[in-house]
């Protein structure tokens, strides 16, 4: 099943409660900030669902060079971004894992392992996963990321993997469901409704 | 202290232009071939170009090679030549193709010479150089018509040749004459050809300066030995006489080995180039480029243009380099997977117990007495 799914990268390192892959550009199908995507673990009996909260590319000595020299080239720029080996990193948050059919909403109970292949979830797979939002309070509670900006823009593609006459409901269900995890927290609250508002509002 | 003699050199170089041909070509036949002094060419030795308008599009094809040299005391007895390479079009805009072409040998034939010795890494080195042209000229296939320019990191002459006297001479030979039919695959398709010093030593031109201020009955070992420009380099002279973009004179690479080159129609010529940052290149490229005016600017405005962004050394050379260079990672994952392999065929692969014991030892904490 996973053959037909768009490769976007391979686990380098991994805990549980999250990984990093890793994939070499000019990959057609780059992560999004927001994007949802599986990394196997258990040896193909689960997969960790991730939640991409960061994309970094690294740099080294001879792009520093390029970067602040005069007189580059075209040839030399698409050299630079289509063939030298220097990897896209990207960070996931685990906000749950599916075995067999049945998405669960908790930490997996083992993480996946390096060079795991890591997949772009489906847009049905998509829309099963966010069916139950009970992974907000996973990506809520996660210190030192975007939380707000994380969660926003997961919702907002939740939405855009449904059709559209289901997107409106669906984004006015998750909003609900944010005010009652952040009650103690309304300027917070309020933030978070502002970001998911432009798509409520669209007719 | 020594670059207080440059405007003496430099007065020596345009002196050359004073002299009668036939007088200098009296003094160099005179010094005899074992004088490393650049021969002079029909362009003035004092002079300085500007580099011609670039063609709109033009390929410029890099090689470079690295190896791993047989390690007696490793688990399997093998070596490795791995060869990087770019073909880039410039004026396209689109990315270069690159190639990284590894190849592994390990059969007795490739490991022992005809006396039974282990190979000697010189003939390893010598290898490489060739596959380096081997495959400037395989990329040189795809472009056949159109302007191109092939690219070495290194001189044109076979420093191999030279050694030829530790070496078994069949496979020097063989070597050399795989070289100079690359050579030739080159020319016949029409490309041109340049290899590419950074931060040259030679004071090949110091040396016929000096020359051209010796009278004729004057010129012998000892007064050649007695030069007032030793120390300084032909790069510290051009710094001075070549603004951005110039390239030098053409000279004549003074080599014995350049002998066999001109018997196969490749002599090999040089000069030397300014480029970004004041870098000054030492540029060789073979007669037949020397004296074909279009093949000749466009060795000079290619490199020129291909050297703005990365310090004044050729970018195609440096990705060559990064493609074809061997980590240290690298190379202990193929050990371990022909090691492997051996195992599978019932080779027990074992480093030498010298190796082995070396392996125990650095780990180790030192007792003090």
């Amino acid at each position: 099943m996973t053959q037909d799914l768009p490769l976007i990268g391979r686990v380098t390192r991994c805990s549980l409660r999250g990984f990093v892959g890793a994939l070499r550009l000019p990959e057609p199908d780059m992560p999004a900030f927001g994007a949802l995507c599986s990394a196997e673990a258990q040896q193909g009996a689960s997969q960790v669902i991730g939640l991409i909260y960061d994309i970094a590319i690294q740099d080294d000595e001879f792009a520093r060079q390029i970067a602040s020299a005069e007189g580059v080239s075209a040839e030399q720029i698409a050299d630079h971004q289509a063939n030298r080996q220097i990897p896209i990193e990207f960070s996931a948050l685990a906000v749950g894992y599916r075995q067999g059919a049945t998405f669960h909403y908790s930490l997996p109970a083992q993480p996946p392992l390096s060079l795991a292949p890591i997949y772009a979830l489906p847009a049905t797979d998509v829309v099963g996963f966010t069916r139950q939002l009970s992974f907000l309070p996973l990506i809520l509670s996660a210190g030192g990321l975007p939380s707000d900006e994380l969660l926003a823009a997961a919702l907002q593609g939740a939405a855009r993997a449904r059709p559209e006459a289901e997107r409106r409901a669906f984004l006015v269900e998750a909003g609900r469901a944010c005010s009652r995890l952040l009650t103690d927290d309304l300027g917070r609250l309020d933030n978070l409704l502002q970001a998911l508002r432009p798509q409520v509002s669209r007719p | 202290m020594l670059a207080g003699k440059l405007p003496q050199l430099e007065a020596a170089l345009a002196g050359l232009e004073t002299l009668d041909p036939q007088s200098l070509a009296a003094r160099i036949a005179k010094a005899g071939d074992r004088w490393p002094g650049a021969r002079p060419t029909a362009e003035p030795a004092n002079s300085a170009f500007d580099p011609p308008p670039l063609p709109p599009s033009y390929h410029l094809l890099a090689a470079d090679g690295s190896q791993i040299h047989p390690d007696r005391h490793a688990g399997a007895l093998f070596y490795l030549i791995n060869i990087g390479s770019l073909h880039l079009v410039a004026g396209s805009g689109a990315a270069p193709q690159t190639h990284t072409r590894p190849a592994l040998f390990h059969e007795p034939a490739d490991l022992y010479d005809e006396f039974g010795g282990l190979i000697p890494n010189e003939l390893i080195d010598g290898r490489r150089d060739a596959a380096e042209l081997g495959e400037l000229a395989r990329l040189a296939q795809a472009t056949a018509g159109e302007p191109s320019l092939a690219l070495l990191d290194n001189g044109l002459i076979l420093w191999l040749v030279l050694q030829v006297r530790d070496q078994p001479k069949r496979a020097v030979d063989e070597i050399l004459r795989r070289y100079l039919g690359h050579l030739r695959e080159l020319r016949d398709l029409g490309a041109a050809v340049a290899g590419v010093i950074d931060r040259p030593r030679h004071a090949n031109v110091a040396s016929l300066a000096h020359l051209g201020e010796l009278p004729l009955e004057s010129v012998d070992d000892a007064s050649l030995k007695a030069s007032p420009y030793l120390g300084l380099t032909d790069r510290a002279l051009f710094d001075r006489q070549l603004a951005h973009g110039q390239r030098s004179a053409v000279f004549i690479h003074g080599s014995p080995v350049n002998r066999d080159f001109d018997k196969a129609g490749h002599q090999v010529h040089f000069y030397y180039l300014k480029t970004a940052g004041d870098t000054v290149l030492r540029v060789e490229i073979p007669v037949w480029v020397a004296n074909n005016p279009r093949l000749l600017g466009l060795t000079q405005a290619a490199i020129l243009a291909d050297s703005a962004a990365t310090d004044g050394f050729p970018y195609a050379l440096a990705r060559a380099h990064e493609l074809a260079v061997i980590g240290q990672a690298e190379r202990t994952q193929l050990e371990s997977m022909l090691a492997d392999a051996l195992l599978r065929h019932g080779l027990p692969a074992r480093p030498s117990t010298k190796a082995a014991a070396k392996r125990w030892l650095t780990g180790r904490r030192r007792h003090r007495v």
